[in-house]
């Protein structure tokens, strides 16, 4: 059983309301802070601590907060990315949902650590009703003095205000999102300049994810060196992984990134095996961008060694043979799942979501879609495969923001390690319709029900 | 400080001192020829245009003296800047030319390719961009994208399955005109450019939308399906206009002014917008004082040859009879036994309006 940091207290009856929040140590990282803490220490915390962005990309919180430009008489903003839309990914609307302050006390130290006067939650607008419950933690703490003007009698002021999105995937890319912030159109910005430098109005800003910013909380509580010993390696603290698919508990699990692959699938106190005695043919590790995996490369890496639930071992082998951490939307697909038809599903999903601002992302988003479409349904031509591979090669990594990679490398892993999935939906196109192509050599190897 | 130092930058192995700032994409232009990448969306008259289109993707060999370290992507060379002692990689790096070709793929995959009827053809960048760095044939089999048709007044026409989305309009719209009226609507490939809702795009720098239009979605209703801009010959005029400059290039056949435009440089790039008045009013030679031809520096296939002085005009010395051994070209059909369109029997200048296929028919008469 692995530590819980974030979600220990999560279940605590009442939770939600400031007294039992506080009643059960809540804000005693604000106090700490900024009663005896200097902005520069709380940063060299965070760094010490190792913690990564929990949003996708896995960059060091604390290398992120040092490049933010501190010109003299410009305000700073730290604005938090709850613009959660990751297919698969729902750890930070839990989060959100049963333990508001949390995000609100990680959101005032982080603010304090920045100089950020004036801090931004941009949440997605299909999280309609988390806004309220955000507002009233906010309208709480401010009535109890942890927010609003000189807070704590340390003469720090802080508002936090809440603006919901629209309801666009690419809100969740920080320059889309700081435009969309600016009540604009939102398209990903050009590189560089990035937001450390100019960000919202112009101003040096860090976008942060929610649980990056929750997890700043244990950290201040407990110090940097103590949150970097949970964890292995360059993996430190805990991760929450929203598991989903068919498994037999899905939900929100809080790890402590030592554990398994296996053990995270297999385990009852995680997902507690495959749904309906079934087997294991894929998982996508985190969240639908990353590339997925069949069942041997996930429990294993290529040269044999277990796989285990952390940054590292999910990228062991590239993308040749592995994967990504990313948000920790885990989705695992059984046996009676087609990977053709999964893939189109995502294409379809990337091809809605593209901002249509650049070339490549716009029209081979669409070109994807409508080729898979075609597979899917049996009127795929087994050139279909090979001009995918040559449409994701030629969208990857030529695009403004990251929107296209992510369009791309469910595409290019689904054809690298299911091609002949691909090939049986050409060469069996009737069949393919009536039954779906099952196992293969990937299949994995272990479990076998009885 | 900054305009004082230069930064040294070899681009295809040709090096050239610039001002620090300067983007990659315009240090290539000083150098000037082939070395200089496509540009589809940027445009240096209109500030924070660029990096969309993707076509002026380079490869940086070496970041800077510093950091000799390449750049892990292509970038877009429009909005990267240089650094001292990079090195630059454009047309001889075989992964820019691949990427460039996908773009192309990528920008005509829901184009409609009606060049023949649009008034846009033989001055379009996408044409060229196309011949220059595109493949033979598209690899698409699927329906092009169509969209409702908006219209935006008695000016401008709007062809939204032409466009390709470069925002030069919007920026525009927003950098000479007091008020936008017209924007992107939607996302992804299903945005377009579109009023909200059905508005006339009324103001009188509006016009030059259409100039910066680099493909036919915004052409000219007044000049609507009137001649072809390879019939026309390009004249340099400027009238006392109370608004703008009044310095345009005008469209002409024989005395007749076809259109008016702004005048372009060498990268299609408008050098003095014009005003609305100017550009859609002033039709009659007697409005304009004509300074003389203008000379067309562009790399259009179809401008070539229908401009002296431009590319092109070197004509190889030998006669195909000399080349096949007195044996003339043996030809399938000759169009012109077939056809009188090509050999009309008519003066098209004299015919009022535009030509119709009745004004090529002998019995006609």
């Amino acid at each position: 059983m692995g530590r819980k940091l974030l979600l220990e207290k999560a279940h605590v009856e009442g939770i939600r309301s400031f007294e039992v929040y506080r009643r059960e140590g809540g804000y005693r990282s604000v106090e700490k802070a900024l009663k005896t803490m200097s902005p520069e220490e709380i940063v060299e915390e965070v760094k010490k601590s190792g913690l990564r962005g929990r949003g996708g990309a896995g960059f060091p919180a604390g290398m992120k907060w040092s490049f933010i430009a501190k010109p003299e008489g410009v305000p700073r903003h730290l604005v938090c990315n709850a613009d959660e839309s990751e297919p698969g990914t729902f750890k930070d609307r839990y989060l959100m949902e049963f333990i508001p302050h949390l995000l609100i006390e990680g959101l005032i130290v982080s603010s304090f650590a920045l100089g950020s006067n004036a801090t931004y939650i941009y949440i997605r607008g299909e999280y309609a009703w988390i806004p309220d419950i955000l507002e009233e933690a906010i309208a709480e703490a401010k009535a109890n003095g942890f927010l609003g003007k000189n807070i704590l009698g340390t003469g720090f002021d802080c508002e936090i205000y809440v603006q919901r999105g629209a309801g666009a995937y690419i809100c969740g890319e920080e320059t889309a999102l700081i435009e969309s912030l600016e009540g604009k159109r939102g398209n990903p910005r050009i590189k560089p300049p990035f937001p450390a430098i100019k960000g919202v109005w112009g101003r040096p800003t860090v976008v942060n994810n929610v649980e990056t910013l929750a997890s700043v909380v244990p950290i201040i509580n407990e110090g940097g060196e103590e949150y970097a010993k949970i964890g292995v390696g360059k993996s430190t603290g805990t991760k929450l992984i929203s598991a989903c698919g068919n498994i037999n508990k899905p939900g929100v699990f809080e790890i402590d990134m030592t554990i398994s692959v296996e053990e995270f699938i297999y385990s009852d106190e995680y997902c507690g095996g495959i749904a309906n005695g079934k087997r294991l043919k894929a998982c996508i590790p985190g969240g639908s961008s990353v590339p997925i995996l069949p069942a041997n490369l996930m429990l294993k890496t290529a040269k044999g060694e277990t796989r285990y639930m952390n940054y590292e071992s999910l990228s062991d082998g590239g993308f040749a043979t592995g994967s990504m951490m990313g948000s920790g939307g885990f989705i695992v697909l059984d046996e009676d799942q087609c990977v053709v038809r999964n893939t189109y599903s995502l294409a379809r999903f990337y091809r809605h979501e593209s901002c249509g601002q650049c070339s490549p992302c716009r029209e081979g988003t669409g070109w994807m879609e409508k080729l898979l479409y075609r597979l899917e349904k049996g009127e795929g031509k087994s050139s279909d495969i090979d001009l995918l591979w040559d449409i994701q090669r030629k969208i990857e990594g030529n695009t403004i923001c990251p929107l296209g990679d992510a369009a791309a490398w469910p595409v290019a892993a689904a054809i690298r390690h299911f091609r002949d999935e691909f090939e049986w939906h050409v060469s069996h196109a009737a069949e393919a319709q009536t039954r779906n192509f099952g196992l293969a050599h990937y299949s994995d190897p272990i479990h076998v029900p009885a | 400080m900054s305009d004082t130092t230069l930064f040294k930058v070899t681009i295809d192995n040709i090096s050239i001192d610039v001002p620090a700032g300067t983007t990659i994409l315009n240090a290539a232009r000083m150098i000037g020829g082939d070395v200089a990448p496509p540009a589809m969306c940027y445009y240096s008259k209109l500030e924070g245009s660029g990096g969309k289109c993707r076509t002026c993707l380079v490869e940086v060999s070496k970041g800077s003296e510093k950091d000799p370290r390449p750049m892990p992507k292509l970038v877009a060379s429009c909005r990267t800047t240089v650094m001292d002692g990079m090195e630059v990689k454009n047309i001889t790096s075989p992964k820019v030319v691949d990427a460039r070709a996908g773009v192309v793929e990528f920008l005509l995959l829901n184009h409609p390719l009606d060049c023949p009827i649009c008034d846009q053809a033989g001055e379009c960048h996408l044409q060229d961009l196309s011949y220059e760095h595109g493949k033979e044939g598209t690899r698409y089999e699927f329906q092009r994208r169509t969209f409702k048709k908006h219209d935006l007044g008695k000016y401008i026409q709007l062809h939204m399955t032409r466009c390709i989305l470069c925002y030069r309009c919007v920026f525009a719209a927003d950098q000479l005109t007091g008020k936008r009226e017209h924007g992107i609507l939607d996302r992804g490939d299903h945005s377009e450019i579109a009023t909200m809702i059905e508005k006339n795009l009324q103001n009188d720098f509006i016009g030059n939308v259409i100039d910066v239009c680099p493909v036919g979605a915004l052409t000219d209703k007044t000049f609507r399906f009137k001649n072809r801009v390879w019939f026309l010959k390009p004249m340099n005029a400027h009238r006392d206009c109370p608004t703008c400059s009044g310095k345009v290039t005008l469209w002409n056949r024989g005395e007749e002014v076809f259109r008016v435009t702004a005048r372009k440089d060498q990268w299609g790039e408008v050098e003095d917008w014009i005003c609305n008045e100017c550009r859609f009013e002033k039709k009659q030679s007697s409005d304009w004082t004509i300074e003389g031809p203008r000379l067309i520096d562009r790399h259009s296939v179809i401008s070539q040859g229908h401009y002296a002085g431009t590319v092109g005009t070197h004509m190889p010395t030998e006669t195909i009879e000399a080349v096949l051994n007195g044996r003339k070209p043996k030809l399938l059909m000759d169009i012109h036994e077939v056809s009188e369109v090509n050999r009309p029997k008519i003066e098209l200048s004299k015919i009022n309006g535009p030509a119709h296929s009745n004004n090529f028919n002998p019995d006609n008469d």
